[in-house]
């Protein structure tokens, strides 16, 4: 049931986002320049026509400002009843006289606005399209849908159901690009369609109680490696940003990138059923006449142009499945059960360093493996804790509308830190007389398999190759297996000794993790966090006060660590009973918490640690 | 002298480019070179577009096609 889905989109916008600014410059601004608009609509037509010459279908989503204008809703029907593309809704480009006329402001992100204008602002754009197409739209979508506004939306026009409702990883780092000026905050999402939550959209809905009833999909498919480490914007299925990454050839203007990016979410039906997906949505600023940056209007044309073939040719070749927006969400609702993960094994495709990462993404959790840091998480969000995060005017998070981390490696550190203290991360040290080597320093690669386990659910396992960790007189040939079980909040991390060179030497192993919270690079205030290991009848706990303090059981149950602001609990077991559990309070210079099991190891000696996320109230 | 204004095309300075920060340029006929706002990095044309040719070292496998995606 190989099946490899595109949505494309085209929205008319009538003032290109960022047209106004970068080809307006000397001007004085006016919103409604007539050759504004005129070209405008013009890009719109000119994507339009480039889709259908490949054979593909659209979403078209009208902008408020498109309402409007004649033109753009006569090509909409025309195509509609012609291409059988779909007439939906955006939320994206509000901006025009009209809009400011009403709201008298210049906002135009639609999750940034207070409650009560995001639902006169929704009623006033979905009565103004029934008025126009004598029907109300089934997809819409903006950057980014908070929860509250997306269960308004359902409430009061139940027919929607789907919507592009967050863009991947587009946080500090898009923001910081932006020399912080581009507000959109909002990492921690899925890379690829789901079904939200109705309290977080960010997170999957557990079950039906949980369900939003909408289908989720990601602005654009990203990079998950690039994306994750650089500008979110430079590498994605939106061709112009290829070349704003100036990732071309200058003088044969070929990008393989692109379709290497392409061709990598298609392979990634190997972890979902045989389902792969992309998305392309390219806003009408992207192909102004007067180019963009080093690019002139002919290669953005020609970028645009060269894309669509690909997937025209992909579904000549019967690889594609082209399908509007409300297709899409019947036929996702159809084949998706809730508990059923997202899984990317996912390689470099850039850069050249074969480096290798496994994402997963459930209602419980999103998760990030390295395999260039020995099967280290190095991100990790608790979808368990269902968030309740409001986001715009008049809540606590007027512009930051990102699922809070546990662990994120480039806001955090990581393995590696500056002379003193740790960053968030969770892996194993090994000690043997006196020398000690983290995982995190042994690079490695992986494979992924499933095993069926109750109910038609499953395990995900990824199976790391042995990496050999080498002290001055011992070599231990060491396989990690990380293991998600369907429907649970756990992250199983399994150690066999394959071997070692001393067969009566014995180990140390020590399994950790380090974690904080926050959704930015900036330290949060971690004193209302507790720290508790708990033994048979015995317990011990820390209120966190950055003194550096540390406790520890042998034999204890598990390690905990309760995270307020988050509304998280996080804690570990190991499958050794003997184990030492531990917890360590971070201090000012390292606002961390650790917790973790010490243990010894033999030669073919097997052992589990379970990592287990929980929503604390 | 007179103010700055756009060139032919909106380049981007290299320098901030390297750092992940998108930083137009702007355009000083008078001494026909663009200039960074945010950093010191002043070019030609010319060297503008050779700047932007070595910030592409880091992308090693830009020219590759790939076929297969694991490592198995
Ligand atoms: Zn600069």
């Amino acid at each position: 049931m190989d099946k490899f889905i595109v949505n494309i989109i085209h929205r008319p916008e009538m003032v290109p986002e960022y047209a106004e600014k970068v080809t307006g410059h000397g001007k004085e601004e006016n919103i409604g320049r007539k050759s504004l608009l005129t070209e405008s609509l013009d890009i719109f037509k000119f994507q339009q026509e480039t889709a259908h010459k490949n054979g593909l279908k659209t979403t078209i989503q009208m902008t408020y400002a498109s309402l409007f204008n004649e033109e753009a809703i006569s090509i909409a029907k025309e195509h509609h009843e012609k291409y059988g593309d779909e007439i939906a809704l955006s939320l994206l480009g509000l901006p025009c006289e009209e809009f400011r006329e009403k709201y008298k402001t210049k906002d135009f992100c639609i999750w940034m606005f207070s409650m009560e204008d995001k639902k006169s602002i929704v009623d006033d754009v979905f009565g103004k399209f029934h008025d126009i197409f004598g029907f109300y739209p089934e997809s819409t979508g903006s950057y980014y849908m908070d929860a509250e506004l997306v269960n308004y939306i359902k409430e009061k026009y139940p027919m929607v159901k789907c919507a592009v409702a967050t863009c991947w990883e587009e946080g500090p780092k898009a923001y910081h690009t932006c020399n912080n000026s581009w507000y959109t905050l909002m990492d921690g999402g899925p890379w690829n369609p789901w079904i939200p939550s109705k309290q977080n959209i960010h997170a999957p809905a557990a079950n039906e109680a949980e369900d939003s009833g909408i289908v989720a999909i990601p602005h654009l498919s990203r990079d998950l490696l690039a994306c994750y480490d650089g500008n979110g914007s430079n590498f994605g299925t939106h061709p112009q940003n290829v070349l704003r990454g100036m990732i071309y050839d200058t003088k044969t203007w070929e990008f393989p990138y692109l379709y290497n990016l392409i061709d990598q979410y298609r392979d990634l039906e190997k972890y979902n059923n045989g389902y792969a997906y992309n998305m392309m949505f390219v806003g009408p600023g992207w192909l102004n006449k007067m180019g963009r940056w080093e690019a002139p209007y002919e290669l953005l044309k020609k970028s645009y142009e060269d894309g669509m073939a690909y997937y025209g040719q992909l579904k000549k070749e019967g690889k594609l499945t082209d399908m509007t927006m409300a297709e899409f969400a019947d036929y996702f609702r159809q084949k998706k059960t809730y508990t059923e993960p997202e899984c990317a094994l996912w390689r470099d495709i850039l850069y050249g360093s074969d480096k290798q990462l496994f994402w997963y993404c459930d209602p419980y959790m999103r998760a990030c493996i390295n395999m260039n840091q020995g099967g280290a998480i190095v991100d990790l969000r608790p979808y368990a804790a269902k968030l309740k995060w409001e986001v715009g005017i008049g809540t606590p998070h007027v512009q930051d509308a990102s699922y809070p981390f546990l662990i994120q490696e480039k806001y955090r550190a990581g393995y590696f830190t500056h002379y003193a203290g740790e960053g968030t991360v969770r892996s194993a040290k090994l000690t043997y007389n006196g020398e000690e080597v983290d995982l995190c320093l042994c690079r490695t690669h992986a494979k992924f398999s499933e095993e069926v386990i109750e109910n038609g659910k499953k395990k995900r396992i990824l199976t790391l190759e042995p990496v050999d960790i080498e002290f001055y007189d011992l070599t231990v040939k060491l396989q990690t297996r990380v293991i998600f079980t369907e429907g649970s909040s756990d992250i199983e991390m399994e150690r066999t000794v394959l071997s070692m060179s001393n067969p009566d030497a014995v180990v140390d192993l020590n399994e950790y993790i380090v974690a904080c919270y926050g959704t930015t690079e900036y330290p949060e205030d971690m004193t209302s966090l507790t720290l508790t290991c708990k033994g048979k009848g015995e317990e011990k706990k820390i209120d966190y006060a950055y003194k550096c303090r540390e406790a520890e059981i042998e034999g204890a149950d598990s390690v905990e660590a309760v995270i307020p602001p988050i509304e998280t609990k996080v804690s570990m077991r190991t499958s050794d009973e003997k184990a030492t559990g531990y917890i360590r309070e971070g201090y000012a210079f390292s606002p961390m918490f650790t917790l973790g099991y010490k243990m010894t190891l033999k030669d073919k000696e097997v052992v589990s640690t379970w990592l287990k996320l929980e929503k604390a109230n | 002298m007179a103010q700055a204004g756009k060139g032919k095309l909106n380049f981007r300075c290299p320098s901030c480019f390297m750092r992940d920060l998108d930083i137009d340029m702007f355009y000083d006929k008078d001494k026909k070179e663009y200039y960074c706002m945010r950093c010191q990095y002043v070019g030609t044309e010319e060297d503008v577009l050779e700047k932007n040719e070595m910030v592409r070292f880091r992308y090693k496998d830009m020219y590759k096609r790939f076929t297969k995606f694991d490592f198995d």
